[in-house]
């Protein structure tokens, strides 16, 4: 009996993950996760928090595929080992515990230290403006996610929210964006 | 205009080339303006890189619980065998008991898939009463095969299935015919045919089979397309299948793009499907093959769900090096049937979908 194709290369699933195709991002989801479970979970770790840092792990490859120069310099299964590991690692150390880890992975890559970095920093911003944006409440909240996110126009944005007409729906976005400001920035700049 | 409609105009190309050159101008010469757009820009990139990364989120979330979480099983629709036709009156309440037996051990058995959630604690429980019955279900099934004077032994699971190509090729349900002994497929204009399975991709749950005797598809003209491109929200919809022994219609439309727990290779369509509709065609209104039926959600009446035709026509692409690739193909001329009144088009369609029959032993 035929198959379809199932064994993905590396270079498969990073073409894949470049133009967001959903059965690639399944595929490699389905790979490397018992490698990362066993990681997670031999060094002091639930099956939960392994859950998370595995897509953490696979979020940071998928976002670096985004770069369109982006080629991986070692194994992907050595990549994906070494992001799961520099997580984990980053969250004993914040909960205080340290020690020997247990291996399952022959090769580690040290260079995407500045990966997780650069993602966890990401995220940290990310979190800011949406508790920033929390703390505008409605209707600026949606009002923003709906022109900026959701691309819909003034017209549209105007008839949902019950104004008068664009132009006041344009007005109400400008002031609700210019307080998401406020609340983000330390001292944003004012130009009018 | 305000600043930030000219730093949002700028962010969306939507400058005239004369506002462009002002605007780099001011951007080079003018540093609080600069440094104004510069801060606009990294907070917009901010909102949609966090809802980007909340939509892939929810995405691994998903593909989670498919691929490790216990929680989600299929519900699939095969028509369990024909018991209420041939069973005398002495059977009857014994031969109820066996039907539902068949349908919930089904349910049970296809964990790969992908419906009903764990919650759903009222299926869950019924399957489980329902695995002790099955010893005795299957006595009964051999009692009534041997009272059975028709020439052909009644088949264990009945579904659809329907023409890929000229070639003597039919798809179906992979649920369906998943360890089958044999398989034979039968309708109003072919007699009982005997098939052997190709191909298979377990995780669309589809299978590829060909007919044995290539006496049978001499001549076939098959009349519909399989669409390559994704079908819209809202349009009409139909499907043939054979639920019960002759074909049937139904129709509905296509109410979204994802199957349940949102799986992007599934369509949800609003056709009332029954057992036996496991494996016939979803068409448009133009006679265009976009999906194979694949199962229903039990807790709602009229949702279905069918396989899309853009992941069947991948799948088939992707396999390799074979000679039989090459016979593998779906059918691409243009459908003959656009301009035709429905009652047309399923006239023509009807002699290539097919009732398929599934005969395993024990």
């Amino acid at each position: 009996m035929l198959k379809p194709k199932v064994n993905f290369t590396d270079n498969d699933f990073v073409e894949g993950l470049k133009v967001g195709d959903d059965q690639v991002l399944k595929a490699l989801y389905k790979k490397y996760y018992n490698l990362v479970l066993k990681l997670v979970v031999s060094n002091n770790g639930s099956s939960e928090a392994a859950q998370d840092v595995y897509q953490e792990t696979i979020i940071i490859l998928y976002e670096k595929c985004q770069d369109p120069e982006f080629k991986l310099s070692c194994q992907l299964q050595t990549y994906v080992y070494s992001v799961a590991r520099n997580l984990w690692l980053k969250h004993l150390k914040k909960h205080g515990k340290t020690g020997e880890l247990k291996e399952y992975h022959q090769d580690v890559f040290e260079d995407v230290s500045s990966d997780t970095k650069t993602h966890l920093k990401k995220e940290e911003s990310i979190d800011k403006v949406y508790k920033s944006l929390e703390e505008l409440g409605e209707p600026c909240a949606s009002l923003i996610k709906d022109f900026y996110i959701k691309k819909m126009n003034m017209e549209d944005i105007s008839e949902k929210f019950g104004y008068t007409n664009a132009d006041n729906a344009k007005n109400q976005k400008y002031k609700c964006l210019q307080r998401l400001k406020r609340l983000y920035f330390d001292n944003f700049t004012i130009v009018d | 205009m305000r600043t930030v409609d000219l730093f949002d105009n700028y962010l969306e190309g939507k400058l005239s080339a004369q506002e462009l050159a002002a605007f780099e101008l001011r951007m080079s010469s003018d540093p609080v303006f600069e440094k104004a757009f510069e801060e606009h820009k990294t907070l917009i990139s901010i909102l949609n890189s966090g809802n980007e990364r909340q939509v892939l989120k929810n995405k691994l979330k998903h593909i989670h619980s498919v691929q490790f979480g216990k929680e989600a099983k299929i519900i699939s629709i095969n028509k369990p065998e024909k018991l209420t036709k041939r069973i005398g009156k002495t059977f009857m309440v014994a031969a109820s008991a066996a039907v539902i037996a068949v349908i919930s051990t089904i349910a049970l058995l296809s964990t790969g898939g992908y419906l009903l959630k764990k919650q759903d604690s009222k299926i869950t429980d019924l399957g489980l009463e329902v695995a002790g019955l099955k010893s005795s279900q299957n006595a009964i099934v051999r009692k009534l095969n041997s009272k059975e004077d028709k020439p052909f032994a009644a088949a264990n699971l009945e579904g659809s299935a329907f023409a890929l190509n000229n070639n003597g090729y039919v798809i179906t349900s992979w649920h369906m015919v998943n360890g089958a002994d044999s398989i034979f497929i039968q309708n109003s204009s072919t007699e009982r045919a005997l098939t052997k399975i190709i191909f298979n991709d377990p995780a669309l749950d589809i299978a590829i089979l060909k007919i044995e005797n290539p006496a049978v598809s001499k001549g076939w003209q098959v009349p519909f397309t399989f669409n390559s491109r994704s079908a819209e929200v809202g349009e009409e919809v139909y499907t043939l299948g054979y639920p019960r022994q002759d074909v049937v219609y139904g129709e509905g439309s296509l109410s979204s793009l994802t199957g349940y727990s949102n799986d992007t290779a599934m369509y949800q369509v609003s056709i009332p499907v029954n057992p036996g509709n496991s494996g016939g065609p979803v068409l448009d209104s133009q006679g265009n093959i976009i999906g194979v039926i694949r199962g229903k959600i039990t807790t709602a009446e009229g949702t279905g769900f069918a396989v899309k035709s853009t992941q069947i026509i991948r799948s088939i692409a992707s396999v390799e090096g074979d000679s039989a690739k090459s016979e593998l193909i779906v059918n691409s001329t243009r459908s003959s049937l656009k301009k035709l009144k429905r009652s047309e088009q399923i006239k023509r369609i009807d002699p290539y979908v097919f009732n398929v029959l599934v005969y395993k032993n024990n």
